[in-house]
């Protein structure tokens, strides 16, 4: 049997799902992901932690930092990355989307086209690392989980995303068009 | 005579592809083709989504691994 010819392969695996698909599907497990963890679905706060536990394997602490000063963040912290379900998750994402992308034969290695793009990468990450801490979450943990909690802060973090999202845009076509 | 032009956008992200695809279109005059290389798997919704919708001729070719070519001939 020719794999690449079957029909539910070319549909599961090798082209991609429909936007209505995707959205059914992340609501679906974000239900899920609430129901397991008792916490909404979030994606950058993860990363926070994964900076102190690297902190503390070299020995600093962020014992007295503010964002970890209180008991909940000592817990997560003290438990360790593999009972961090946050972390399995994110985890999860990486590897999901490495074997989605080998499964449709349409994993490659790409190249630097410049080296604006190695700026605009390390920039861009600070400036949204920074504004998720700062902001009490990303466009999934403020944004998406927010909204599906019926919480205002979810819209009010809509419209300021837009804002946001608008300078972007308009960067980008100034910088890379 | 029609033209046809390639358009390297390997190593770009979404939405460059999508925009040097729309913006190289309009140069161009009905039957001239674009050939778009990309190698961003958004990018091969993204085009063909709206080189369709704008009623446009569209092919997708899979050059290699995690590699394609958008064929786009203006309507």
């Amino acid at each position: 049997m020719d794999i690449k010819n079957n029909k539910f392969y070319k549909k599961w695996f090798k082209s991609g799902w429909t936007y209505i698909t995707g959205a059914i599907l992340l609501s679906l497990f974000q239900i899920v992901t609430l129901a397991a963890t008792g916490n909404p679905w979030g994606v950058s706060g993860v990363f926070a932690n994964w900076g102190a536990w690297l902190y503390r394997a070299v020995g600093g602490s962020v014992d007295s930092w503010y964002y970890f000063a209180n008991k909940g963040a000592q817990a997560t912290l003290n438990a360790g990355i593999l009972h961090h379900a946050g972390s399995m998750r994110n985890l999860g994402i990486i590897f999901g989307a490495l074997l989605a992308a080998l499964a449709a034969s349409g994993f490659k290695i790409k190249k630097l086209k410049s080296k604006k793009q190695i700026v605009a990468a390390v920039l861009g990450g600070f400036l949204m690392g920074y504004g998720a801490r700062i902001g009490f979450g990303c466009n999934i943990g403020a944004l998406y989980s927010g909204i599906c909690s019926l919480s205002v802060s979810g819209w009010v973090f809509a419209v300021f995303l837009f804002c946001g999202a608008v300078v972007g845009s308009k960067m980008l076509t100034k910088y890379f068009m | 005579m029609s033209q046809e032009v390639t358009l390297d956008c390997l190593g770009e992200a979404c939405p460059i592809p999508l925009v040097k695809a729309q913006n190289k279109l309009k140069e161009l005059a009905a039957g001239d083709v674009v050939i778009v290389q990309i190698d961003h798997s958004c990018a091969l919704k993204n085009i063909p989504d709206w080189a369709r919708k704008d009623g446009h001729n569209v092919e997708i070719e899979e050059v290699d691994d995690g590699e394609w070519e958008i064929i786009i001939e203006k309507a």
